[in-house]
């Protein structure tokens, strides 16, 4: 199975540019997510890999085979790619049945009339859409109908099958079993897999590997955990988690005693070597309430805060802190012992730090002193 | 590498290729013909040397004097213009009294039978416009002209000129065949036009008259200046009714005096001519962009939650209804029942038994000078009906097809200029009246250039001339489809492996099927009634039937004529209906065509 390399690769309509110096590296069987906001670019960044979309600048190449380089004058048609693509808006063919949408694909390659019908019937069962088969596509539902955007590509087993928001239209419990269905081809046919979503959740459970994006720029490439314990600035680390991380800005000049402050202290007095902090960002499962300064357990430091709410969302809570001026967020899996209005003191062990410097990037050399310091 | 790459991304599909092929064929078509004839109003033409005082094809002014200031530019240009532009804004006002109580009696109130008028009351509009004017001399011509007798002259009374022809009956004519516009595209504004606007108004303590003028009146202005501008730019090319009921009296309008000077060959007059009605059309539609652009600003007519309740008439109901009934009675039922009578009667208006023959339908052996025979029985009648079908028919189908590869490369193709050039070159015979882009044609190719033969006389010219007529309808459709259809069917079959003609036999062309089948649909029957783009170009024998049946007007043979008129209207009546039955759609989209 081929890997797919984008080197520097640029997509600008008219002046606008939907996709900057994108340097993307999908290794031979790795299942990737593209993960950012609505109108990041992944869709663009797809299509371009599809051949559906030219570069503006870059080269784009799969495998060994250099696709699309504006620079050498190459470029080879989406239809001889040999890719699978399952389009954000399904894209069924509404003159077809679901079956001859299905069996489309195998059309085209050589293959007997009876392997064809065994496979297409296969996929279809795979994907619980057999009972369909007769139907056109204005008959299905949308869940349905994704379904069977899916089944088309996979009845041909393609070496890279890229997916744009295949799940997004399914309810949750479908939505699972084809989180598995697609980890279960993954691994059987070690198909490379490039799946867009916005969702973080599925791109967590999904994804060996997950490219955060933002306006038209790769912000990091890592493993799911990397993304979500180490992001690489302020926008991954924002953007990635709920409910969001807590992001103490030291830009904003915090009350004196309040949380911020503190923070700010705390690297000065116990880290002078990490210069240039601009904020710090603290995820809510990090951090705990206990009942006052002298609780704080040995190492962390903390500040006065008073709850302002308490939400249960099935299983875990979320509690609603302000720290003098300072909203913040705490995720519990124990029901907290704590209601609206009760005072508390908040601990932060400083291994939960992530610290940026004013320009919003991580400050990796801050991540060993402080896990250092939680000892 | 650059310019390389880009070339070859575009060129890697015959996509480009064919809209390239579209875009010269098209120039040539539609942009090659009206130059040709705007060259001829300031090129001095064959056998005017003399008076130029240049070679022939040197350049002058002698044509655009003789138009424009010359002692006979008065009968020539300036009395069809003033003639043209009365009759145009007389007929739009009744039409707009007429048809604006029609439409809000159609769409807004409980009527009888307002389905049943929502279809009848369009009929007008459905059957080719000189129907009427030749049901009118059926009724009123008098003794001025020769021939047959009109009815009221049969019984004894001899209307005046100024009835039987000329600015009043061309006038009443026209309002009452674009009347259906103004219902048409009134009526579908008033119809999403939200009441609660009108009751918020109520509410507030504006009465009925009030609420009229200040909140239903302004939001319904884009649709009654699309309206009243769509029917101008129509009056501006009419040459049926007035070329039928003109004539007589010498009222010249600007089509009919541009058909004069093309009969009497002169060229370079003639190219003025159509200069200035194309300029008029384009100004129309120019004037119509920006007033109907400065009107949506404000208006949201049909949001979220918009209801439309109909106004009980109450005491009204009947009269209203009788109102409705009283249009359609002298718009369609009488003109056609005219005409059929007259059809079948020897001696004018005499209601009698013995009276009565389908002689001028089968029968043989006439007591007239030629046409001996029923006109169902005439060799010329049927031949000009084959012509009409498959002359129409041709070029229906090839617009129809045309319009779809427009369609397609417009929507497909990576190279923009080239589809910006699609879109506006298919667009522009739209701004053109159909009279002056047939002499635009008849300019082009009356003559052989280079590898073209002179085409005048032939089919082939009237197919050409048809066909870029009806882009501006054909590439609109097909576009519309390509938009709607999106790029990504054929997208998802291109990535699944599929090459260009793969992917246009089985995804493209059998998705679009249905709307391929209306847009050629719709062109033909609108083709089957148009007589001023053929009676430039066509001769005896390629007559289709609306130009046979004008020849027969001209030898006053006024039975045969009335007959063709009266299946031409029947071909196109039910067609239309049938069309609409069959392609599911709505007769205003239909419009213009
Ligand atoms: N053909 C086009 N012409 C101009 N701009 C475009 C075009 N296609 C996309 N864009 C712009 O490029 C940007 C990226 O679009 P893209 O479709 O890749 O977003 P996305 O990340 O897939 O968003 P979503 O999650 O909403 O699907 C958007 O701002 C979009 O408006
Ligand atoms: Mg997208």
């Amino acid at each position: 199975m081929p890997g797919i390399s984008l080197a520097k690769v640029q997509k600008s309509y008219g002046a606008y540019r939907a996709v900057t110096d994108l340097d993307l590296e999908v290794k031979d069987g790795e299942f990737l997510c593209l993960l950012g906001p609505s109108g990041c670019g992944k869709t663009t960044t797809l299509r371009m890999i599809a051949g559906l979309e030219n570069l503006s600048g870059g080269s784009l190449s799969v495998g060994e085979r250099v696709m699309d380089c504006p620079d050498k004058a190459v470029f080879v048609a989406p239809e001889k790619r040999g890719m699978g693509l399952v389009f954000q808006s399904y894209a069924l063919w509404p003159h077809l049945t679901i079956e001859q949408n299905t069996e489309f694909g195998l059309k085209l390659r050589k293959m007997t009339k009876s392997e064809r019908q065994k496979r297409t019937t296969e996929v279809m069962e795979a994907l619980g859409i057999e009972e369909f088969r007769d139907r056109l596509p204005s008959q299905l539902s949308g869940g349905q109908q994704q379904r069977v955007a899916l089944a088309r590509m996979l009845a041909v087993n393609p070496d890279v099958l890229l997916l744009d928001e295949p799940l997004s239209n399914l309810d949750a419990r479908l939505r699972l079993e084809m989180r598995a269905e697609l980890k279960r081809i993954h691994a059987a046919f070690g198909t490379t897999i490039v799946f867009v979503t916005h969702d973080q959740w599925e791109a967590m459970t999904l994804a060996d590997t997950i490219a955060v994006m933002n306006d038209g720029t790769l912000q990091q490439l890592g493993t799911p955990d990397d993304i979500y314990e180490r992001p690489a600035n302020r926008f991954v680390a924002e953007f990635v988690g709920s409910p969001p991380i807590n992001i103490l800005d030291f830009g904003k000049s915090g009350e004196s005693g309040g949380i911020v402050q503190r923070a700010r202290d705390y690297l000065a007095q116990h880290h002078p070597q990490i210069a240039g902090a601009g904020s710090v960002g603290i995820r809510p499962e990090a951090i705990a309430l206990v009942e006052g300064e002298a609780a704080l357990a040995p190492g962390a430091f903390g500040a006065p805060v008073q709850v302002t709410g308490v939400l249960p969302t099935g299983g875990s809570w979320i509690v609603e802190v302000q720290a003098e001026g300072q909203a913040m967020f705490i995720n519990t899996h124990v029901a907290p012992a704590v209601r609206t209005g009760d005072k508390r003191w908040l601990e932060v062990p400083p291994r939960a730090l992530s610290v940026f410097d004013a320009a919003g990037s991580r400050i990796a050399t801050a991540d060993a002193l402080l896990s250092r310091s939680a000892a | 590498m650059r310019m390389r790459y880009r070339f070859r991304v575009a060129m890697r599909e015959p996509t480009t290729l064919i809209g390239v092929v579209m875009a010269i064929l098209f120039a040539y078509l539609i942009i090659v013909p009206i130059i040709s004839i705007l060259l001829d109003s300031v090129q001095t033409q064959f056998g005017d040397e003399r008076r130029t005082g240049t070679e022939t094809g040197g350049w002058t002014s002698y044509y655009l004097i003789r138009t424009f200031a010359s002692p006979i530019a008065g009968i020539m240009f300036w009395k069809p213009l003033w003639n043209t532009l009365s009759v145009a804004f007389s007929a739009i006002v009744i039409s707009v009294l007429v048809g604006g109580v029609l439409a809000w009696l159609v769409s807004r109130t409980d009527m009888f039978a307002r389905r049943w008028f929502a279809t009848a009351l369009i009929v007008p509009y459905m059957l080719p416009a000189w129907t009427f004017a030749l049901a009118w001399t059926t009724l009123f011509k008098n003794r001025t002209v020769g021939g047959q007798q009109g009815w009221l002259e049969a019984i004894g009374i001899t209307p005046p000129d100024w009835l039987a022809y000329g600015r009043v009956p061309i006038t009443i004519i026209l309002a009452l065949h674009y009347t259906p516009f103004i219902i048409l595209l009134f009526g579908s504004a008033l119809r999403r036009f939200d009441s609660q606007l009108e009751d918020s108004a109520r509410i507030l303590g504006a009465r009925r008259g009030r609420i009229a003028w200040l909140i239903i009146l302004p939001l319904m202005k884009p649709a009654l200046i699309s309206a009243v501008v769509l029917i101008f730019a129509k009056c501006l090319g009419e040459f049926g009714v007035a070329y039928v009921l003109g004539l007589p009296v010498n009222f010249d309008v600007l089509a009919t005096s541009l058909y004069r000077n093309i009969g009497s060959r002169q060229t370079g007059v003639a190219g003025v001519l159509a200069g200035a009605i194309m300029i008029l059309g384009i100004l129309t539609l120019l004037v119509d962009a920006w007033l109907v652009r400065e009107a949506r600003r404000y208006v949201t007519v049909g949001s979220k939650g918009s209801m439309n309740r109909l106004s009980r008439l109450g005491r009204w109901r009947l009269p209203a209804t009788g109102l409705a009934g009283l249009f359609f009675v002298f718009a369609v039922a009488l003109p056609v029942l005219t005409l059929f009578l007259s059809t079948i009667m020897r001696v004018p208006a005499r209601f009698a038994m013995d009276n009565f023959t389908l002689d001028f339908w089968i029968g043989r052996n006439l007591d007239t000078v030629a046409l001996r025979q029923g006109i169902l029985l005439t060799p010329d009648f049927w031949r000009a009906a084959w012509n009409t079908v498959w002359i129409v028919g041709t070029a229906s189908i090839a617009s129809g097809i045309l319009g779809l590869l427009v369609g397609y490369a417009v929507v497909r193709t990576p190279f923009r200029p080239l589809a910006a050039f699609l879109r506006q070159v298919t667009f522009f015979p739209y701004l053109v009246p159909g009279i002056a882009f047939a002499a635009a044609y008849l300019s082009l190719f009356a003559v052989a250039r280079g590898p073209v033969p002179a085409l005048y006389g032939t089919t082939a010219i009237l197919i050409l001339a048809l066909m870029a007529d009806q882009m501006p309808y054909a590439s609109r459709a097909g576009l519309s489809a390509m938009m709607q259809l999106g790029k990504e069917p054929e997208e998802a079959a291109q990535v699944a492996g599929a090459g260009w003609s793969r992917r246009m036999r089985q995804i493209v062309v059998p998705i679009q099927k249905g709307s391929l089948v209306t847009g050629i649909l719709l062109p033909f029957i609108s083709g089957i009634k148009g007589l001023s783009l053929f009676v430039i170009l066509a001769v005896p024998s390629t007559d289709v039937l609306t130009t046979y049946s004008l020849r027969l007007v001209d030898y006053n043979y006024t039975q045969a004529a009335n007959a063709v008129v009266l299946m031409v209207a029947g071909l196109a009546l039910f067609g239309t209906l049938a069309a609409q039955k069959l392609t599911k759609t709505n007769l205003a989209e239909g419009l213009g065509g």
